[in-house]
């Protein structure tokens, strides 16, 4: 494959009509994609942690509010998180910077939140993505997980807010109406060793993800009815040096990080070895630095990323040199993707990765010069199997040819190529203008098919993209 | 040209040879068919399979208690809902069982956290597992696919096993010369190649109009069981299908006979029977088994409806059942016997009746049972449910 097509579609999101003959160097032009700082996004109009605060309470009033209302805030949560949707789908469409998005995106993945879990989640995703990944994407993979660990987000996918110390001070407060109590939840515990950070054969024990639960009860989070919202802040003692918000509880503010000194489980606990104790919120922050600088998460994490970037069956090699990049910069986000743009594994020409739906979608909207992801696309997303921010489960999207290349899809992909290839806005595409981004010899039928102006031009449109060329990057 | 001349020319490969081995006659039991479908959402046990003849279950269900004469009595203390009386058929043919009490090894009322453990077939949530219908068929020996008839790729069929796949949705029109064009160009793709070719094929069997994406996309449960008929009556078509069908989280306005969760109830029975119907001689060889996360609270709550509670009930259907039968290690439904005070009390796991019923399917050994179902071998396959 041409190189230059190679950087615009295997690293970036899929070349746009023109741009092989701007970008000059590949590589010089993914490293320059590494220098500009943060990749930023604003929110939506109209989505503010106020707005999905009180519309979650809305949702949440249960038998006070009549049905009607609660449709109606459900409806106004599920809003809210299709504008998330949309808007970072258009920044996928859109960006000059397409090897961040990717590695966004990858990271979004790698560290899930799945909007189809709970009601709550749905309007979170966006921020989350925001505050979690765009903000740490080229910075330190601990800052990342750390950010993660402590978004209401992630805090309520993977239940740690309401997970409770047994013998903590406040336990007793965390008894639910019906009597039933609540206590410790392992789940979030339990993924951020499995999948977040060592990997399922990282080597910790169960005793590790109990532990570990431990160290993290109190992180919860303000404005809902969580396990501690009936403690009153005055018997809350704050520590000497703890954070403020550790002191504050508002039901009806936004949606926010809290830690709860008075559900977080007192004494000593051991996790890979290392002892914590006494330490309130520390301890669950140097615990998640001490989990991201461990040796396998090195080699989980490098495993994932070549897999990612360039074959279902990575090259050792490869994986071994972006590991070690990964060890020797903590975690250097930023390093970590040049190395992987500096391997000459990725550049091979039998390496190629199917694309996802996802990747698939944005790709084609970018060869069209889509400056928009249309109002359906999480609908279309969502049909094509790979709804956004929805994994079936925390390990989020897989990436390999085995998971997306059914028979079912490929004609799916058919389908929708026709209908985007009809719309009136593709009427001023030249079809043949697409052989620059599509990567096939000059032998190939595909090339006649789009030059034969027996063939209605929408239908080329859509052969150019439905074709087997365009499912590889 | 026509579609069925143009398949019939294009299609070299298809989906019978499809990601498959060398297909092997000898082995007759590989010719048998699995369907698992999960209702999503945790559906009512309590008021589909009816335990009216249980002494505390008038008092406890309150505005929500049958009387014998709404149901399909199946014997003095099981009846099934009004909704779902199209079963009686089945039942009087020997080939349903309903299972009740029953419910998965893990406790939560999560709706995702239920599902996955019911999806993964594990005892406790583990975030990277396959889905244990994957590694049913890394498990089986022989002439074996899967496929997912759904709109979604269900979690009990993900894993390294490569798996197909049917949609009802429809994301645009297609015609016979674009899709003979992009034939064409796939053959220029030796990995894609045949998979395409399979699609077609596959498109075909099922056929467009009016059955198969139009009504199905509609939501109706009835299409799309009539086109997993198709799909799964073919001799050389997959022998193990997910289904899923949701609308069964009934926390307000749940209804009696003819209510909301009844007509749920009865699109279900109704897509059943159809199925039944349609798979025509190969419905010798079928089994299906219904199942959901879980049960709901054993009372009424505050919005007519039913909050997520423990226990439930499900189905298993097909000839290869020994006999029809109501399994339950019936627990009661007095206060003391109710689980934490509120919900039908565990007393069968979801794994025990999964093991019997795809031992009974294909012939499996006790070892490769524990192989797709791991940590599970203290849990014995139901005994006497397959013949």
């Amino acid at each position: 494959m041409d190189a230059t097509l190679r950087a615009l579609n295997r690293f970036g999101l899929g070349a746009r009509r023109g741009e092989r003959q701007k970008i000059g160097d590949g590589r010089q032009w993914l490293r320059a994609q590494l220098d500009g700082g943060p990749p930023s996004l604003a929110p939506p109009d109209g989505v503010t942690a106020t707005a999905i605060g009180d519309a979650l309470r809305a949702v949440r009033m249960g038998g006070q509010g009549n049905d009607q209302e609660r449709r109606q805030a459900r409806r106004h949560v599920v809003e809210m998180s299709q504008a998330e949707m949309h808007a970072a789908l258009t920044a996928r469409i859109t960006t000059e910077r397409p090897f961040v998005e990717r590695l966004v995106a990858f990271w979004s993945n790698h560290l899930c939140v799945s909007t189809g879990s709970k009601i709550i989640v749905a309007p979170l995703a966006g921020s989350y993505e925001r505050e979690v990944i765009r903000a740490h994407v080229l910075g330190r993979f601990e800052d990342m997980v750390l950010a993660s660990a402590k978004h209401p987000a992630m805090l309520v996918y993977l239940d740690n807010f309401q997970s409770i110390g047994p013998t903590s001070r406040g336990a007793g407060a965390g008894q639910r109406n019906n009597g039933q109590r609540r206590g410790l939840n392992e789940n979030y515990a339990r993924e951020l060793l499995e999948l977040h950070t060592l990997g399922v054969n990282g080597g910790y024990t169960q005793q590790d993800v109990q532990e570990l639960a431990k160290i993290l009860t109190g992180w919860t989070i303000n404005g809902l009815n969580g396990p501690g919202a009936r403690l009153q802040p005055a018997n809350q003692p704050r520590r000497r040096g703890a954070p403020r918000q550790a002191a504050r509880r508002d039901p009806d503010g936004p949606i926010e990080f809290a830690f709860i000194d008075l559900l977080h489980e007192p004494g000593t606990k051991t996790v890979l070895g290392q002892r914590y104790s006494q330490g309130g919120i520390e301890e669950g922050e140097r615990a998640i630095r001490a989990l991201c600088r461990h040796p396998s998460t090195a080699q989980f994490i490098a495993t994932k990323l070549v897999t990612h970037f360039v074959s279902d069956e990575p090259p050792a090699a490869a994986v071994d040199r972006v590991a070690r990049v990964f060890r020797s910069t903590d975690g250097d986000l930023k390093a970590v993707a040049r190395a992987l743009v500096d391997d000459p594994e990725a550049w091979r020409e039998d390496a190629r990765k199917f694309r996802t739906p996802q990747d698939w979608f944005v790709a084609v909207l970018r060869a069209l010069g889509a400056s928009d992801a249309s109002p359906n696309a999480p609908v279309v997303l969502r049909q094509l199997r790979q709804p956004v921010w929805s994994p079936a489960a925390p390990k989020g999207f897989g990436d390999a040819l085995q998971e997306w290349a059914d028979p079912d899809s490929l004609l799916n992909r058919g389908e929708l190529a026709r209908t985007i290839a009809k719309q009136p806005a593709m009427r001023a595409l030249d079809p043949q203008s697409l052989a620059d981004v599509v990567d096939v010899p000059a032998s190939n039928p595909l090339h006649a098919m789009l030059a034969d102006t027996s063939i209605a031009a929408p239908e080329r449109i859509a052969l150019a993209v439905a074709g087997p060329a365009f499912q590889w990057r | 040209m026509k579609r069925r001349d143009f398949v019939r020319t294009m299609c070299y490969g298809g989906i019978a040879t499809f990601g498959l081995p060398v297909v092997n006659f000898a082995q007759v039991q590989q010719n048998g068919r699995f369907v698992f479908i999960l209702l999503r959402g945790g559906f009512d046990g309590l008021a589909a399979l009816v335990p009216y003849g249980d002494p505390d279950y008038r008092a406890l269900r309150g505005s929500f208690a049958y009387n014998a004469s709404d149901l399909t009595t199946l014997d003095d203390t099981f009846g099934l809902a009004p909704g779902l009386s199209p079963l009686r058929a089945l039942w009087d043919a020997n080939q349903l069982a309903v299972v009740h009490a029953m419910a998965i090894p893990h406790r939560t009322r999560s709706h995702f956290d239920g599902q996955a453990i019911l999806e993964t077939g594990l005892d406790r949530p583990a975030g990277s597992a396959d889905g244990w219908l994957n590694r049913l068929l890394q498990v089986m020996s022989g002439t074996r696919s899967g496929i997912a008839i759904a709109a979604g790729m269900p979690l009990s069929l993900t894993g390294s096993y490569q798996v197909e796949s049917w949609s009802p949705t429809q994301l645009g029109s297609v015609d016979d010369a674009f899709l003979e064009r992009l034939a064409v160009l796939y053959r220029s793709d030796a990995t894609l190649q045949n998979r395409f070719e399979a699609a077609l094929q596959q498109q075909e069997l099922v056929g467009e109009e009016p059955m198969a994406r139009g009504n199905a996309r509609r939501g109706g449960i009835t299409p799309l069981m009539q086109a997993a008929a198709k799909i799964l009556r073919q001799e050389h078509g997959p022998n193990i299908a997910a289904m899923e069908f949701s609308g069964w989280d009934t926390h307000a306005n749940q209804g009696m006979a003819g209510g909301a969760l009844d007509r749920l109830l009865g699109q279900l029975a109704e897509g059943l029977v159809a199925f039944r119907n349609d798979m025509g001689t190969a419905w010798q060889n079928t089994t299906l088994v219904i199942m959901t996360e879980f049960g709901r609270t054993a009372r009424p709550n505050g919005t007519r409806g039913t909050d997520h509670g423990t226990a439930g009930a499900g189905f298993v259907l097909g000839p290869r059942l020994a006999k029809s039968a109501i399994v339950a290690d019936w627990p009661g439904l007095s206060s003391n016997a109710l689980f934490e005070g509120r919900d039908l009390k565990p007393t069968l796991d979801t794994r025990a009746v999964l093991k019997a019923a795809i031992a009974g399917a294909f012939d499996l050994t006790p070892a490769q049972l524990d192989r797709v179902f791991p940590n599970s071998a203290t849990i014995r396959a139901v005994p006497g449910l397959m013949a």
